[in-house]
């Protein structure tokens, strides 16, 4: 197999940048609407024995919980039995390589008692959020999924009920391979406004038209005195003419300017005056039979197709840009610190926030009481300080991808290698802080308990 | 100007504003480095502790410009 | 409160299902791969540790070793020496004797050969006395137009080939005979009993072309045609 790509691989990486080439000029990219929370699967796409809907972060979390999974039982049919055992190549060694490394590297900042556990702690979050953030890198991950209305729920406090919200969206056309696609060259207009355009454009041209009659008026009564006077009788009628002619040309002149620029929206394959949609005004009382009669992959020939804004919902979004996982991770973190700060320290372990031991002893008392309690709030800032550092690091590189793959679709290359190199990066640091974090709750802040540091080395 | 696009204007410059919160990330990641290189090029036998304070000091340094980042985020996209 | 959540997407229940997989993936990483991996990776290293010392143990053993058969080569190369210079006296002795013998074989050997040779000599001049008879038989049956009998010609020339010089009989004692044919033995006997030699040598040389020369202690009688030619041509000047 390996002789068989030798020198083959270049002309492999040709085609694929080609295929890009074709696919962009094909389906040009959109700038997806991006929303914080995981988008929310439709109606009847419920996680199993929880009533909770489905959403496309949860779906990437499950794609990692199952990587790992497989990467273990790899894993553990590669490794070798025991240490007189050669290990076996290829990925397998990678991974010991890295393993190996990283145990030094956590043996150095934490190396004692507790080392074991420590390190676990750091390998585990270092490896389910590496998974999690290299999601990004996956192509189709944030690109395939449902074509969905684009309508909100909103609520209603005047008439306590959930109203349906038409917001920003594309329409749909019909693509490569028969796939509908989000039009990104089309935004969608909602009836009502498209219907106020065509009245504004309708009030401005009989202005105009009033206007040139009114012009026109002028220069009639002065021709009608001077015919009056000379007796020209004939040339009333012609005049009469010519002034309705200007009047009408001054109409024809501003409608024609709403009419080129419908003309410019069919031209680049988009509706226009698109047919009333159910809830006409924006407002409409919330009706779920009206939502489920809207199918998740529309005909775009359809009627409904031109009803209300689409956008694609993805089945899959990277995990680590929903605060569910960078939270949790955040709280396991938190709970493993007290937790071996109270495994090391015993009861002692809360000394070091509610410090009153000096407070009648030594002058600087009350600054060590000040302390204690900062350190507090300090171990419950991390919480936020870990979710929302790896959440906006990941949220922050997944835009800059649309961003890139939509300005410049052929070569966001640079960009991937960057946010390849983020992933590793927030991991690493998510994990290390983890651990030192843990080893310095392992160690007393008092002279009196330094013999407990020492043994512990 | 109509009540949405003065929404829409209001967000773009709070948006804006609260990045300049990065500013402050970005220089203190920039004396971080900066301190930590001089120190390995002076000590490099230290190299990996210096390395591992470094990396910490960043990811506070960096903490600062993402929560910028975060609030920026939260009025372009969560706010309504 | 429960907004906030909304807004930003926390869900308590995808939170708890976010723990339980964290929890359980802990697990089973740590009894899959943390664990049995560090034990390997401990067993490798202190394997690596002790064979390394090993080999530290064996280079110390090969060095001694090293020098030991540096000792003991250093005895060999003595011993060998001093065998060499014995062997080197007793060489010389066995190499005379051999040298003397090789000396008497070669001469033997050429000895013999030297007879080989004349022997050989003897017998094709043998054949070739036969042909000059028969020869001259034809060249003289030729000239004399006589047609005399084979068996008288060939004693004629016999008797060139034989004739005794004048002064040559009745000598006695031991006598050389030099011939330019070689002579059958009733020849020999015949020429022994005029001679009255008691011991008579017979040799061949054919640069006398005829005739006989008999020397002995006392003196020479040269009855060969080469001195007859000689003198003739001498008289002739």
């Amino acid at each position: 197999m390996n002789s068989f790509w030798n020198g083959k691989r270049r002309f492999v990486a040709l085609l694929m940048f080609l295929a890009g080439v074709f696919v962009a000029l094909e389906v040009p990219p959109v700038i997806p609407f991006i929303q914080l929370p995981g988008e929310k699967f439709p109606e009847g796409f419920d996680i199993p024995f929880t009533g909770i809907r489905w959403t496309n972060t949860m779906v990437g979390s499950v794609i990692v919980w199952v990587v790992l999974l497989l990467f273990v039982v790899y894993v553990s049919r590669r490794r070798p039995k025991d240490g007189n055992e050669a290990p076996p190549g290829g990925f397998y060694y990678l991974f010991e390589v890295l393993f190996e490394g990283l145990m030094g590297f956590v043996g150095g900042i934490a190396g004692g008692r507790h080392f074991r556990v420590i390190f676990n702690m750091f390998m585990t979050i270092f490896l389910v959020v590496l998974m999690a953030n290299w999601m990004e890198l996956v192509p189709g991950v944030d690109t395939i999924g449902f074509i969905h209305p684009h309508v909100k729920e909103k609520y209603d406090a005047e008439k306590d009920e959930y109203k349906l919200v038409t917001t920003d969206g594309y329409e749909i056309y019909q693509g490569f391979l028969g796939i509908s696609y989000v039009n990104g060259q089309c935004n969608w207009i909602s009836p009502a406004d498209e219907a106020a355009a065509d009245e504004a454009a309708l009030a401005s041209a009989d202005a105009a038209r009033l206007a040139a009659m009114d012009e026109q008026a002028v220069k009639a009564a002065y021709a009608r005195y001077q015919a009056a006077h000379n007796g020209h009788g004939d040339e009333h009628a012609a005049e009469t003419t010519a002034e309705a002619d200007e009047a009408s040309a001054a109409y024809d002149e501003v409608l024609a300017a709403r009419v080129a620029e419908k003309q410019a929206r069919a031209d680049r394959g988009c509706h226009t005056g698109v047919a009333t949609a159910p809830w006409q005004d924006g407002y409409e009382p919330y009706d779920k039979t009206k939502a489920k009669g809207i199918s998740l992959h529309p005909d775009p020939s359809s009627e409904e197709a031109k009803l209300v804004p689409w956008v694609v919902l993805p089945f899959v979004r990277v995990p680590s840009t929903d605060l569910n996982m960078t939270l949790t991770i955040a709280l396991i973190s938190f709970v493993m610190i007290q937790y071996i700060g109270f495994k090391a320290l015993g009861i002692g372990y809360l000394t070091k926030f509610f410090n009153f031991g000096t407070l009648f002893k030594s002058p600087l008392g009350g600054i060590d009481v000040a302390v204690g309690l900062l350190e507090l709030i300090g171990d419950f800032a991390k919480i936020l300080s870990f979710s929302f550092r790896l959440l906006g690091n990941i949220f922050a590189g997944s835009i800059l991808l649309f961003v890139m793959s939509f300005l410049i679709p052929i070569l966001p290359w640079p960009f991937f290698i960057l946010e390849f190199f983020v992933g590793v990066i927030q991991a690493l640091v998510f994990a290390l802080l983890t651990a030192i974090f843990m080893n310095l709750a392992t160690i007393s802040h008092h002279h009196d308990d330094d013999h407990d540091h020492d043994e512990a080395h | 100007m109509d009540p949405q696009s003065t929404i829409i204007l209001g967000k773009a410059i709070g948006a804006g504003l609260a990045m300049i919160g990065a500013a402050g990330g970005g220089i203190g990641i920039g004396l971080a480095v900066g301190g930590a290189v001089q120190a390995m090029g002076r000590n490099p036998d230290h190299t990996p502790t210096i390395q591992t304070n470094m990396i910490l000091g960043v990811a506070f340094a960096e903490a600062v410009a993402i929560y910028a980042l975060v609030v920026s985020l939260i009025i372009l996209f969560v706010l309504s | 409160m429960d907004g906030v959540l909304d807004t930003l997407g926390i869900n308590p229940g995808l939170m708890l299902i976010w723990l339980i997989a964290f929890i359980v993936l802990y697990t089973v990483l740590t009894r899959f791969i943390y664990d049995p991996l560090t034990n390997v990776l401990n067993e490798r290293r202190n394997r690596i540790a002790k064979g390394l010392e090993d080999a530290a143990a064996a280079a110390r053993a090969r060095e001694n070793a090293e020098a030991e058969a540096e000792n003991i080569l250093a005895q060999a190369r003595g011993e060998a020496q001093k065998f060499i210079d014995e062997a080197r006296g007793r060489g010389e002795d066995v190499a005379g004797t051999i040298e003397s013998e090789a000396r008497q074989e070669a001469a033997r050997i050429q000895y013999d050969a030297q007879n080989e040779a004349v022997a050989i000599r003897n017998t094709e001049l043998g054949n070739l006395r036969d042909q000059v008879l028969n020869i001259s038989v034809a060249v003289a049956s030729r000239i004399l137009e006589e047609n005399i009998s084979k068996t008288k010609q060939k004693a004629l020339v016999n008797s060139f080939i034989t004739d005794l010089p004048d002064g040559a009989k009745g000598i006695g004692g031991s006598v050389e005979v030099v011939s330019a044919m070689p002579l059958t033995v009733a020849e020999q006997r015949k020429i022994t009993s005029e001679v009255g030699a008691d011991d008579a040598e017979f040799s061949v040389d054919p640069s006398i072309l005829g005739g006989l020369i008999v020397r002995w202690a006392g003196g020479i009688v040269d009855g060969s045609v080469r001195a007859q030619l000689n003198e003739l041509t001498r008289s002739l000047n």
